[in-house]
């Protein structure tokens, strides 16, 4: 299943948020997305999403236009993991989980077993099973973001798009989510502000005043100049003598 | 029974008649507890509301009026050639600039919620800054609440004495008080004579129920309360009041009158058209097809009074609403 | 093996409630025929009923005969339409706008719905074809449309930070459509006060007769039904109105049909009624408190309790001041006001 963004932009009030951008998710591929604050990423994530329709060019999943495919159909292959994204109702794990079998019930096709299994396994899979009955309320911020992403498994998609889902945790949490991620084998979109921690995705796409900069692996892209260019940043790359990875420390530029 | 005590009220009055002197100014008089000095006869008067421009033409002083404003219905037929040279300032209340700017000596109003505390026109204190003398009729200041309820609250039933005072005050002030005599007297006899003869036709435990008018056709009905004055027209007459409410005008549920099953059903006609059942024709018609109160006996039997609506308030016609009551009870007694 | 447990605790909880419902939509009304502003037996409550329904022929004052059919049956009727519709309303209210102090009274729905039924009954918009309730509905939609927008340009809309904004929007909005209602009445009143605001300001049920129950409860099941046809969608905006869209809900079309839905069931209650605050308040919250968050079970005990609410807050209505009715608002606000003070320091409380 590939997901495609072709020639895409939006405007705002006359404001270009997103112009021109091209992408190919492939099958199974880790894509990072990185830029500055406001540089588009969430956006670009609702536009890949099918939440929000381009003004111009078009996104397809396999060929076909998302703007023309039922929310419903959508949802099925594509979950979203967003920012921000909070409730103050009394609802347990479980239940937040559970909404993620939304798009494959109707009023023909009620809540069955299999669909208690789906909610079951995603819960397995993000470690959460012993928090099933908990209150939405009790669980820390790390618990949250991975019961959303339970949640978004629950959906039995096949690509997952993730905005900043390591935003706000401590350390441990985010290696948590992170390696959650690179585990699950779906066709991933990530957005990421860590920039050494954007190097562990198969791909990086860079943003900058909505414009894609640069794309490509992520020795490529985190070059020198692009960083300078994009991030206004002078880096310089450590390797770590534990296991011999690249690490990048950073500087502004004068 | 009332007979000879009115008859004494009466050689009273008329005692007080004869004896009328002319006003002497400046004048102090009590008004609702409120201390008013006259320091000469008034002139440029501005009347708020029917009842005290019909008091103040009764008095013969229209030429002494600069407005009136207030209307329910239409002006008395013998009053009509006094009411031809006095401006009306408006149908309903008034504005207060609207008044003032007639430089009145003198401001009567017929109710304290035109002039007073919550005062649709103004306060007594906004018309004493300019030095202007406002006056409330005693018969809706004593014994009245005029801050509780819609139409105010009595706290003691309506008594006529407070109407013979406004008229007798309106008369100081005026300096008309052979006039006031004479028709506060008139009145008097009328009302003895109207009362002695509902006495003679001896009807035995009657009840009536008063119907002002309702918000909408089927919504709980207004209905007289049980100290106001058309339960004290009831009551003159030895006919109990069903609604016993201390509110003026209190909603009360035609489940409750129809259990309460009145003898007699008195109905109010207005010049009004703000609700449907302000027409006298349409409460007819919801008396008779509503399937409960077309149950009543009243509305079998047909025992319906229709009372104009200004007969109802405390003023020159109040006689006059007694006796078309006495006369449809008359009716019902055949 | 723990979602066993889960499956087996929901099916536990849900098998006794449901039984509730066919037992509270007789019993309540019932209740509201049995008492009312005068003392009746309730043999002769029972016999005037069986009478009208199973022509039993007792043989019954035709005073209290009439007033147990044709004034308290049809009152608690439409008192429990009213309720349980209100009472939705709020709920969808609440749960669309991510807002718990979302009702359509607060939001200025109620006032507006006010203002289009007077511009129709007393001002004569429509020269007498258009009927009360679709003026209702328009000034409903209207308001709703004012509020939101206004929310949105003051930068709040679904938004956290956009609750208080809505809010005060909604205070505006009923001051604008209040204000407006007493215009128009006070523009073509005469020389009394104007007292007629008061039932449209407050609410009352004393004319409510047989022609209006079929009306209330058609309004009722249509926002009831759009509700429970939608149990899946309002569940997931938990999240939000993004979350929603990224499952699945088709968003604009699902607030569409619910705001219509629900717009149409205020309305229909304020042309019949007048406007009654609290209802849609306070009742989804006492539901949820009683059965949580999930839609499928809250929407049906929403509607009930806003059903018993209304007719018991009636009954209350009638008693409380022997003689006199009070308007039914002032119960519902009575009883209302406190409980909001509740919703207030609990939202607070929570994290």
């Amino acid at each position: 299943m590939t997901l495609q963004a072709h020639d895409i932009g939006l405007r705002v009030r006359r404001r270009s948020l997103l112009d021109g951008i091209d992408l190919t998710l492939a099958p199974a591929e880790i894509l990072g997305l990185i830029g500055p604050n406001g540089s588009g990423k969430s956006t670009l994530l609702r536009l890949l999403a099918g939440l929000v329709r381009p003004d111009s060019g078009q996104v397809t999943l396999d060929g076909r236009r998302l703007d023309q495919m039922p929310r419903r159909q959508i949802a099925r292959r594509i979950a979203l993991v967003a920012q921000n994204a909070e409730t103050a109702d009394r609802i347990t794990v479980r239940d937040a989980v559970r909404l993620g079998r939304t798009p494959w019930l109707d009023a023909l096709r009620p809540w069955s077993d299999a669909d208690e299994a789906h909610v079951a396994r995603a819960l397995a899979r993000v470690d959460l099973a012993h928090l099933g009955d908990r209150d939405w309320s009790t669980l820390s911020g790390g618990e949250r973001q991975r019961a959303h992403i339970a949640r978004a498994l629950a959906q039995n998609p096949q690509i997952l798009l993730l905005d900043e889902p390591t935003n706000h945790l401590d350390i441990r949490h985010q290696l948590e989510v992170l390696d959650l991620v690179a585990d699950l084998g779906l066709s991933t979109v990530i957005a990421l502000h860590d920039l050494n921690q954007a190097m562990r995705c198969d791909r990086l796409a860079v943003l900058q005043h909505g414009v894609l900069t640069a794309i490509g692996p992520p020795e490529e892209v985190l070059r020198a100049d692009i960083l300078a260019r994009v991030f206004g940043v002078q880096a310089t790359v450590l390797i770590d003598s534990h296991d011999g990875s690249r690490l990048m420390r950073f500087q502004p530029i004068g | 029974m009332t007979g000879p005590i009115l008859a004494a009220l009466l050689a009273l009055t008329a005692a007080s008649a004869v004896g009328a002197q002319p006003t002497e100014y400046p004048l102090t008089l009590d008004n609702c507890g409120h201390q008013l000095i006259f320091p000469a006869r008034p002139d440029n008067v501005v009347s708020i509301g029917q009842t005290t421009t019909e008091i103040l033409y009764a008095l013969d002083q229209a030429d002494r009026m600069a407005g009136n404003s207030l209307w329910f219905n239409a002006v008395l037929p013998e009053l009509q050639d006094q009411d031809a040279g006095v401006e009306r300032i408006s149908d309903n209340t008034p504005s207060f600039e609207s008044v003032v700017n007639k430089r009145p000596g003198f401001v009567p109003t017929m109710f304290e919620w035109m002039i007073g505390a919550q005062g649709a026109v103004g306060t007594r204190e906004q018309f004493a800054d300019l030095g202007i003398t406002a006056y409330v009729m005693p018969t809706d200041c004593h014994g009245k609440d005029n801050l509780v309820g819609s139409d105010g609250t009595r706290i003691a039933p309506f008594d006529i004495q407070t109407l013979w005072d406004s008229i007798g005050q309106m008369a100081i002030i005026m300096d008309a008080q052979d006039r006031g005599s004479a028709l506060i007297a008139d009145l008097q006899a009328r009302e003895a004579a109207v009362v002695e003869r509902a006495g003679a036709m001896n009807i035995p435990d009657a009840s009536a129920a008063v119907w002002f008018s309702s918000a909408e056709m089927e919504l709980d009905p207004y209905m007289a309360g049980g100290m106001g004055v058309p339960a004290w027209m009831l009551e003159r007459l030895g006919l109990r009041n069903v609604v016993t409410s201390d509110e003026e005008w209190p909603t009360v549920g035609w489940e409750t009158v129809a259990r309460a099953d009145p003898s007699v059903l008195v109905i109010a006609r207005m010049d009004r058209r703000r609700f449907p059942a302000d027409d006298v024709d349409e409460k007819l018609r919801f008396l008779r097809s509503d399937p409960v109160t077309s149950q009543m006996t009243a509305v079998k039997k047909d025992r319906i009074v229709i009372l104009d609506a200004e007969a109802m308030h405390a003023s020159i016609r109040l006689i006059d609403g007694l006796e078309a009551l006495a006369d449809a009870m008359n009716g019902l007694s055949r | 093996m723990t979602a066993d447990v889960g499956v087996h605790a929901a099916r536990r909880l849900r098998a006794p409630p449901w039984l509730w419902v066919p037992l509270l939509i007789v019993a309540a009304p019932l209740l509201g025929a049995a008492m009312g502003e005068t003392p009746i037996p309730l043999s002769t409550v029972w016999q005037a009923l069986a009478n009208q329904i199973l022509g039993a022929g007792y043989a019954l004052d035709p005073i209290d005969q009439g007033i147990i059919w044709s004034y308290r049956l049809p009152r608690a009727l439409v008192a429990g339409a009213c309720g349980a519709g209100l009472a939705i309303s709020g709920l969808v209210l609440q749960t669309l706008l991510r807002n718990a102090l979302a009702d359509p009274y607060l939001l200025g729905i109620s006032a507006g719905a006010s203002t289009g039924a007077v511009l129709v009954v007393i001002a004569g918009l429509g020269g007498g074809l258009v009927p009360m309730s679709a003026g209702a509905l328009l000034g409903a939609l209207a308001a709703f449309g004012l509020v939101v927008g206004l929310a949105r340009l003051s930068g709040g809309g679904t938004s956290a930070r956009g609750a208080a904004q809505i809010v005060l929007a909604g205070i505006a909005g009923s001051q604008l459509f209040n204000a407006l209602t007493s215009f128009i009445i006070a523009r073509s009143a005469n020389a009394e006060q104007a007292r007629g605001i008061m039932f449209w300001l407050l609410g009352n049920l004393s004319g409510v007769r047989w022609e209006d129950v079929g009306l209330a409860l058609t309004a009722v099941v249509i926002a009831v039904g759009t509700a429970f046809w939608h149990v899946r969608a309002l569940d997931a905006f938990t999240f939000g109105t993004q979350s929603a869209a990224s499952l699945g809900v088709p968003v604009g079309r699902v607030q569409a049909a619910l705001v219509l839905a629900t717009a149409a069931a205020t309305a229909v209650m304020v042309s019949i009624t007048g406007a009654i605050g609290f209802v849609g308040l306070v009742v989804p919250h006492a539901a949820r408190f009683l059965v949580g968050s999930r839609h499928a079970r809250l929407v049906p005990v929403t509607a009930l309790i806003g059903m018993v609410f209304l007719i018991v807050a009636d009954v209350v209505a009638r008693i409380l001041v022997p003689g006199q009715t009070l308007p039914i608002g002032v119960v519902t606000a009575l009883i209302g006001a406190p409980a909001f003070a509740v919703i207030l320091v609990r939202a607070r409380c929570a994290p």
